[in-house]
């Protein structure tokens, strides 16, 4: 019920959850950082130009490429959990 | 002070810019009373915010589409096949592109609640057609968070992202219903749904035979920058009963033409590659030489999903609604009357 207004919410009060952002990490120095290549074409090719200079400029130890299923699909739980282990820092890109 | 109650729901941002036929307990009972199934009972989750479709909230925005009660089973129906993993849901409604769940009813259920497929099948005037497509979108926007700007990042979206259900002129068919040419008893009732373009109106009052009616049609249906060229993707065609007889009364059934279609809808790689979205990797995926300008790129990978329906009123044109990308597939099932 809404404001008491004798009307109803549709979204049946399905109130949508708030998730706050990981703290950013101020400095990547000695960090294992993650890529997700959405398959986009020539994604892969930007991840390992971003990769190089990741490593020569900020110093970070590693960086780990993973790639999705496909663009239009969510990753799968598997590979983002794989990817939480592994890197401390990951960003999503696609190519184009 | 008095609320308004249409403007109430357009600040809430519940409506899809149109005023909505305000939720109310007695009015969602009557709607309830469309169906035997429980209220609670969970159709399913809208991607991406992940929402519950429980039959009342379906009922809910039925209501506020301006359906009646009769067409709460297909709407039902609808919702319960749209959020099918194989079709993507969640894909579209987060892309940049603009298609839309496109909803083909046929069978006697169809017919009884008075829903479309003859003159002006696609646009207004017709309730049944406008509600219950405008249900499906309503929920994708209030239960799925599909929001252009938000989750969605449709560039463009499309007119047919209001509404986008009809059914076929079988009235004046010469061929059995798509549902029929699936398999389907014609007594089942069945919903149809592929990922749609707008329809392309291809207009030919010229043929007289089959073989120049369809080759128009199938370069309607290669148009550089439509996904079909380069995705394993799903088409809609509609034919007028005009152009479909045409083709029947030289012999041809249904399944011809879509055969005839798939090798009529095809250009030169050295057309496709002038414009649009041709990529050299994206001939590489096709099993396509990018250097060869004289390979074939066909715009039906795989005849199956060409869904040729008969629509419309009496005259010379095909609808063509290109589709979208591999990643979903159409969809076909009965529902629950």
């Amino acid at each position: 019920m809404t404001d008491d207004l004798g009307f109803i919410d549709p979204t049946a009060g399905g109130a949508r959850a708030k998730i706050a952002l990981a703290p950013r990490p101020m400095d990547l120095a000695g960090k294992v950082v993650g890529l997700l290549d959405n398959t986009k074409e020539q994604a892969d090719i930007i991840f390992k130009t971003v990769a190089e200079v990741l490593r020569s400029r900020y110093g970070v130890a590693r960086v780990v490429i993973r790639r999705k299923e496909a663009f239009s699909r969510p990753a799968t739980e598997a590979l983002l959990n794989e990817m939480a282990k592994e890197v401390q820092v990951a960003a999503a890109a696609l190519g184009g | 002070m008095k609320v308004d109650e249409f403007e109430f729901f357009l600040e809430k941002e519940w409506s899809d810019g149109f005023p909505v036929v305000t939720p109310t307990e007695a009015r969602v009972r009557w709607m309830l009373g469309g169906t035997r199934r429980d209220p609670d009972e969970v159709v399913g989750h809208v991607p991406p915010a992940g929402e519950a479709a429980t039959v009342r909230t379906v009922a809910i925005h039925a209501l506020m589409a301006g359906c009646k009660p009769d067409y709460l089973p297909v709407v039902l129906g609808g919702i319960r096949i749209i959020l099918r993993e194989e079709f993507n849901m969640g894909g579209v409604q987060c892309t940049m592109h603009g298609v839309a769940p496109l909803m083909i009813v046929n069978g006697p259920y169809a017919e009884k609640i008075g829903l479309h497929g003859g003159n002006g099948c696609f646009g207004p005037g017709f309730r049944a057609n406008a509600t219950i497509g405008r249900a499906i979108r309503l929920m994708l926007l209030n239960l799925g968070g599909g929001i252009s700007g938000r989750a969605s990042a449709t560039i463009f979206s499309s007119p047919i992202r209001y509404t986008a259900c009809l059914t076929e002129n079988m009235a004046s068919s010469p061929w059995e219903s798509l549902a029929v040419s699936r398999g389907y008893s014609p007594t089942d009732n069945v919903i149809t749904c592929a990922m749609a373009e707008n329809p392309r109106l291809h207009f030919d009052d010229v043929s007289t035979e089959p073989e120049r009616l369809l080759t128009g049609i199938g370069d309607a249906m290669t148009a550089p920058g439509s996904w079909n060229m380069w995705f394993i993707s799903d088409m809609v065609v509609a034919m007028s009963p005009q152009h479909a007889k045409l083709c029947a009364s030289a012999g041809l059934t249904r399944t011809d033409v879509i055969g005839r279609l798939s090798k009529l809808a095809v250009r030169r790689q050295s057309s496709v590659k002038r414009g649009g979205n041709w990529r050299p990797e994206r001939a590489r995926a096709m099993g396509i030489d990018p250097d060869d300008d004289d390979a074939v790129v066909v715009a039906v990978k795989d005849p199956q999903r060409l869904h040729l329906i008969v629509a419309g009123g009496n005259g010379p044109i095909t609808a063509v609604c290109h589709g979208w990308n591999e990643t979903s597939r159409a969809v076909h099932g009965t529902y629950e009357v």
